[in-house]
């Protein structure tokens, strides 16, 4: 189950943060987005270490935790998007095909012409869109 | 790591025994223990100490016992490293070998008793034979017969000289050798044997599989069998895990311990070897492996917390051995990391991590035990009987302790009675204080490697760990270095909560002023309530606009009711009084920039003095809710032009602003709505020049709170950094919008308009040499001048510069023109003036000072310049002076002038020689030459020579000049108008046979003619001008011919005249001369016209003609030219020399004409 999705900007500043749990750990979560960003920076500094993954927008598995795994995804446009799951063995093709999905839902929200880039987005749609497809990860890998 | 026993820590060592000698043990076990690798050595003294070997009789039967009490025994490792020896070294004295029977008996005797002991537990036996002086010879039957008698292979009886010190070293060597290999056969056997058992199937019970494993492990340890030791203790744990699943014993918590602590043991062991051999990777998936394995076993409910303990204890190893490990090696490969790191992140390590989760374990502990101590009141007395359970022989295990007299007895425990012994014993601990260690460690660990966000999430569980244990300044440090990594990302919630507790932390050590700042920068945080974080909070409360508000209802409660009035909420510490009044600043880079903000901007750019301009001050606040300021303050870099505005709708305000002595200025109202700009404008004068700029605006709030906020320009204005990205208008400060895009929070103030006039009058061009007089003339008009300084700068208009050091010329001349000096107005002398004037004068720059001047007065000077090039330059002249007495407050006024004037050469001199009239020495060097080239290179010897110098009036058409020449003999002067020549002849004879010669230098001395009217003046003040002309230098040569032509200075139509040509010999040979005469028009010739002469040396040959002119006027007479034929040199008089002037009749000459007196003197 996913349990937060988060955009974060160029500055590292969220622009979009949402957890899916009823349990009262959104603070704990946000820690752990805000930690993951350290791996992302580490990963495009250093492409080096992580060779195969140039060019690539999916960045694979950032953090591990004991309870949740935490994926990362980089656009062309130095946006990041973090996903965290409690599911501990996700398939790579499932959180790739989310990203996919995700980023489709951000850049049609960010198209918008009164959305200003660089601020936090707040589009109603998008956070409907999003709910839509965090329901729908659990489904697809099922199926 | 300290929790392992030291047996376990460092790998075994292989243990040696020595008996008998034993003043030699000594020197042996020091040398063994430093050999590579080391060995222990234990020593004893005499025979009698060997039944320590013996093997006791119960181990026997231990195997029957089914299933066996224990997996290991606490002991085992440790009596293998330091009481069971591998091998057992006989030492004998030679003399005793190889001496009489009687002692060789005693030595077969002692060799039995030890060989019946060591025998129990297969000691490898070795004999050294001590050779202690050098006479004892070895008997080889004697010595066949000991290793028959010892049971040993030859080379394990060794024969070692502790005297010979040369060979003493390499014997040891040897010896060290030797016993390990044979230590290493013990090591060896051991382990096979146990193996054999393992492989035979035999054994009935895993835990003896574990056991066997074990030593099978340990024992390939000792012979540093790495590879074998990591197999089996992998086997091990594997099995081990087998007993895992199926634990069947009633006693189902302490097994579970037990279990958890041999596999603990058995993994350290495992990390430790892979660690060693440089394979962190595998040491990485092992521990990963090992830590799922084990995470589900979480064991009955009241000992949850020892499943964390434990599991906390798993991270806090693993993380130490990979620290040491990374340190020792230092090649923390990430490449190789990156191959084989597809599942693995980079994160696994870093032993931060793991230091992290180690401390993330201890507190899910602390929380279990909390929990099952609040559970059961039981736990709360003092169990006496808790104090008598001790570890049992087994690893895991724990027994009560029974002693019956001497008698002491184990007995096992029940689970309960465990329990309740774990818990009584994990009370003892304080959780906190390694809590924070661990995250201390992990958070400087990330630190160093630069990941600022997992040090900062260390870094704040820290400071919460400190902030539930009280210690209030360590927490408030460590949440005030995290808050501002938050701050810079705009990660509001976090910041927020870190706030929150800052803010708890500052209430309780009661400093005001850091709760205010926290309150207040809380309150304007850009909070939404869609973050989410609604119930999961910490002190600050949820992140909600009704929290802000309550906060800032708060502090607006705190800081406005400071007289006295303390709610009851409010701890006693937290209150302002008159004698400490709250004073914020905020500056650029503060976090209270959310909560004030001052944007400042004058409406014009520069200000005359004394006008008046507008200004407007804007403030921002994201504050929840409407602040009302009780009085601005606004302060200038011009203390007098600050102001204050009151709010109309508090008086009191105004009451205690009305003793300052300074302008109020009241508004309406001054209410700071959230998120709206509050513009107010006023007009504002200042009377000094200069820059004046806002510094900052301090806003009062209550009596004694205020908030002093740094003024900044609308456009040079950040965004607040918190609220870019907020989804809120953009607002801009000033409504019109040029002001908003270039508004300036500084303003130039001009200077005063100068009343006073700077004549510069030049008089035309310049001329080179000449001085220049500049007269420059100041006049009051409407100002007094005090301390009146005058700069005057010259530049070249061209802008090539005045300067040309790369010309070869003296430094003075250096400069293409130079101001010379200033002359002060007439009458006025430098003694007279005080000791305040200035005058400075350099090469293109000079200072004066002007004296005061009333009113309407002037004052005048002249500036000296002089010109060494003809160049036009620029003259700046600027005056500075301060209108008013008082010099500390006036301003200066500055006045500028400036004048081109132009630079002119004004005399051109030349030169020409001239040979005297009808006499042409023959001078070689012309004939060599071609004869078009400049006969003047070369002047006769002993001949006089004419030498005409022309000076010409070059200068423009507007000056004449009047010129004296540099020559005595001619004192008179001459006038000469602009394009007028002036010739001056003199005669040059060369009298000394020098084959070149320096004529001199011209000079010509002369100054510019002013005109009628100012005769008198500038003949009195103006100096003469030197201009000079070097000469060329001339060659000297003496002629061998001159040919003089003489005929009468005029003749008469018709009436003969005699021409006479006279050849000069001046040579002492005899000269041939060729000459011919060529027919004129205008005269009847007789005569030769070409012969062939030999002129005598030293002599003059004179040819003669008769003449009779047949036309009047200008006459070319007949050219005469002649060759010398040594020479070859051809001579030909010129034209001019040769012609005469023919009257018609006979002249009657009535006085003496000018041309007369002219052609007389030439011909002298």
């Amino acid at each position: 189950m996913i349990v937060c999705v988060a955009v974060v900007g160029h500055q590292n500043n969220p622009l979009y943060i949402q957890s899916f749990t009823e349990a009262d750990d959104a603070l704990k979560l946000h820690h752990i987005v805000h930690c993951s960003l350290d791996v992302v920076d580490e990963r495009v500094n250093n492409p080096k270490k992580s060779g195969p993954m140039l060019n690539e927008t999916f960045l694979g598995l950032l953090y591990p935790t004991d309870n949740y795994k935490v994926y990362g995804y980089l656009t062309n446009t130095k946006v990041k998007f973090i996903l965290v799951t409690t599911d501990l063995d996700v398939r790579d093709a499932d959180v790739r095909n989310f990203f996919r999905k995700f980023h489709t839902a951000y850049v049609d929200a960010v198209s918008n012409p009164f959305h200003v880039p660089g601020k936090k987005i707040t589009s109603r749609i998008f956070a409907e869109r999003v709910s839509t497809i965090v329901k729908s990860f659990g489904l697809n890998s099922a199926g | 790591m300290e929790e392992f026993p030291e047996e376990l820590r460092t790998p075994p060592v292989t243990l040696l025994s020595m008996v008998g000698c034993p003043e030699h043990h000594n020197l042996i076990s020091t040398h063994f223990l430093s050999e590579h690798p080391p060995i222990n050595t234990l020593a004893l003294p005499d025979l009698s100490k060997i039944y320590l070997f013996s093997r006791k009789k119960k181990d026997s039967d231990s195997t029957a016992m089914f299933p066996p009490p224990g997996i290991l025994k606490r002991d085992w490792l440790i009596k293998h490293r330091t009481k069971v020896p591998a091998v057992l070294a006989a030492l004998f004295p030679a003399h005793h070998v190889f001496g009489d029977p009687a002692q060789w008996l005693q030595v077969c005797t002692d060799l039995d008793s030890i060989k019946t002991v060591i025998r129990a537990r297969n000691i490898k036996l070795a004999v050294l034979i001590l050779q202690l002086n050098g006479q004892d010879e070895i008997n080889e039957d004697r010595m066949i017969a000991l290793r028959k008698r010892a049971e040993v292979d030859s080379k394990f009886v060794v024969l070692l000289n502790p005297n010979d010190t040369l060979e003493l070293k390499e014997s040891l060597r040897r010896l060290a050798n030797t016993f390990s290999e044979l230590a290493s056969t013990y090591y060896r056997d051991q382990g096979r044997a146990i193996k054999l058992r393992i492989e035979k199937k035999s054994v009935n019970s895993v835990e003896l599989v574990v056991r066997y494993c074990f030593k099978v492990a340990v024992y390939a340890e000792f012979r540093s069998d790495w590879a074998e030791a990591l197999k089996f203790y992998e086997e091990a744990y594997h099995t081990l895990r087998e007993i895992a699943g199926v634990s069947t014993k009633l006693s189902a918590v302490q097994r579970l311990v037990e279990i958890k602590t041999i596999a603990e043991q058995l993994h350290f062991k495992i990390s430790t070897l892979l660690l060693l051999s440089g394979k962190v990777i595998e040491a990485v998936t092992w521990f990963r492996q090992h830590k799922n394995a084990y995470r589900k076993l979480v064991g009955a409910p009241e000992v949850i917390f020892l499943h964390w303990e434990w599991m906390s204890r798993q991270f806090l190893v693993f993380a130490e051995l990979l620290e040491t490990s990374l340190k020792s090696t230092q090649s923390f490969s990430p490449v190789h990391l990156g191959s084989s790191a597809k599942l693995l992140s980079v994160w696994e390590c870093y032993p931060a991590y793991y230091y992290q989760l180690a401390a993330h374990n201890l507190s899910e502990k602390r929380s279990a035990l909390e929990l099952t101590v609040s559970m059961s009141e039981t736990y709360d007395a003092v169990d006496s009987n808790a104090q008598s359970v001790v570890p049992s022989v087994y690893v895991g295990q724990f027994a009560r302790l029974i002693e019956q007299g001497d008698n002491v007895d184990m007995l096992p425990i029940s689970d309960e009675e465990y329990t309740r012994y774990a818990v009584s014993e994990g009370r003892r601990f304080q959780d906190s204080f390694e809590i924070i260690a661990l995250l201390r460690k992990a958070y400087e660990s990330y630190s160093s490697l630069k990941i600022l966000r997992m040090s900062s999430l260390c870094g704040f569980q820290m400071a919460k760990e400190y902030f539930s244990e009280g210690d209030i300044s360590n927490a408030k440090q460590n949440f005030d270095s995290i808050t501002s990594l938050y701050r810079k990302e705009g990660w509001v919630t976090l910041l927020w909560d870190a706030l929150g507790y800052l803010r708890e932390c500052s209430r309780k050590t009661g400093s005001i002023k850091d709760f205010v700042e926290y309150s207040l920068e809380m309150a304007a945080l850009p909070v939404s309530s869609g973050t989410g974080v609604q119930r999961d909070t910490g002190p600050a409360g949820p992140a909600s606009l009704l929290q802000k508000e309550i906060i800032q209802k708060e502090v607006f409660t705190l800081v406005s009711e400071a007289s006295g009035f303390i709610s009851d909420e409010h701890p006693s510490n937290l209150k302002i009084t008159g004698d400490k009044p709250l004073h914020l600043e905020v500056d650029l880079v503060s976090p209270l920039r959310l909560v004030l903000l001052a944007s400042v901007a004058f409406h014009e750019q520069t200000i005359k003095p004394g006008a008046s301009t507008l200004i407007t001050v804007s403030l921002l606040s994201h504050l929840p809710l409407t602040v009302e300021i009780d009085q601005l303050e606004i302060q200038f870099n011009q203390s007098d032009c600050n102001f204050l505005i009151a709010n109309a709708q508090k008086p009191q305000s105004l009451e205690v602003s009305a003793v300052q002595q300074r302008r109020i200025e009241t508004a309406p109202s001054l209410l700071l709505a959230s998120n709206k700009w509050l513009r107010l404008t006023y007009a504002i004068q200042s009377d000094k020049s200069g820059k004046l700029e806002c510094l900052s605006v301090i806003a009062k709030i209550g009596s004694h709170f205020t908030i002093c906020c740094r003024a900044e320009s609308p456009a040079s204005l950040d965004s607040l950094p918190l609220w870019t990205s907020e989804n809120c208008i953009e607002t801009v400060p000033i409504k019109d919008p040029i002001l908003a895009l270039s508004g300036q929070k500084s303003s130039q103030v001009e200077e005063a308009d100068p009343q006073v006039d700077l004549h510069l009058d030049a008089s035309g061009p310049a001329l080179v040499g000449e001085i220049f007089l500049v007269p420059v003339t100041v006049i009051s008009k409407g100002h007094d001048i005090y301390s009146g300084e005058m700069k005057i700068n010259l530049v070249d208009v061209k802008g090539g510069g005045l300067f040309s050091p790369k010309e070869s010329e003296p430094f003075s001349m250096a400069h293409h023109v130079q101001l010379i000096g200033i002359s002060g107005p007439e009458g006025e002398n430098e003694s007279q003036l005080d000791s305040d004037y200035i005058k400075q004068v350099q090469q293109s720059f000079g200072l004066i000072s002007v004296p005061f001047l009333k009113n309407g007065d002037r004052w005048s000077c002249k500036l000296e310049i002089q010109w060494h090039r003809p160049k036009p330059i620029m003259l700046y002249v600027s005056l500075s002076y301060n209108p008013y007495a008082d010099e500390s407050t006036a301003q200066k006024v500055h006045v500028h002038k400036q004048l081109e004037i132009e630079g002119h050469t004004a005399i051109v001199l030349n030169h020409h020689f001239l040979v005297p009239f009808r006499r042409n020495p023959l001078l070689l060097s012309w004939n060599k030459q071609s004869s078009d080239s400049d006969p003047s290179e070369s002047l006769p010897l002993n001949e006089k020579n004419v030498l005409i110098v022309g000076a010409k009036n070059y200068d423009g058409v507007e000056n004449t000049c009047s010129i004296q020449h540099g020559n005595e003999e001619l004192p008179e002067l001459n006038l000469l108008v602009p394009g007028e020549e002036c010739k001056k002849v003199f005669c040059v004879t060369p009298n000394m046979n020098i084959s070149r010669i320096n004529l001199g230098t011209v000079c010509l001395r002369w100054r510019r003619d002013m005109g009628v009217q100012e005769q008198s003046v500038s003949s009195a003040t103006l100096p003469w001008v030197v201009t000079k002309e070097k000469l060329p230098d001339r060659n000297v040569e003496v002629p061998p011919l001159i040919v003089s032509l003489e005929c009468p200075p005029y003749a008469i139509l018709g009436d003969p005249f005699t021409f006479y040509v006279k050849i000069l010999n001046q040579t002492r040979f005899l000269q041939e001369v060729k000459y011919s005469l060529a027919d004129s028009q205008s005269f009847v010739l007789s005569g030769s016209h070409n012969d062939t002469i030999y002129v005598l040396p030293k002599s003059e040959h004179i040819l003669s003609y008769k003449l009779v002119p047949l036309s009047s006027g200008m006459q070319q007479m007949p050219r005469f030219s002649m060759t010398s034929v040594r020479y070859s040199a051809l001579l030909q008089p010129p034209n001019s020399s040769s012609s005469v002037f023919v009257f018609p009749s006979k002249p009657h000459f009535k006085t003496d004409g000018s041309t007369n007196n002219r052609v007389d003197s030439i011909a002298s």
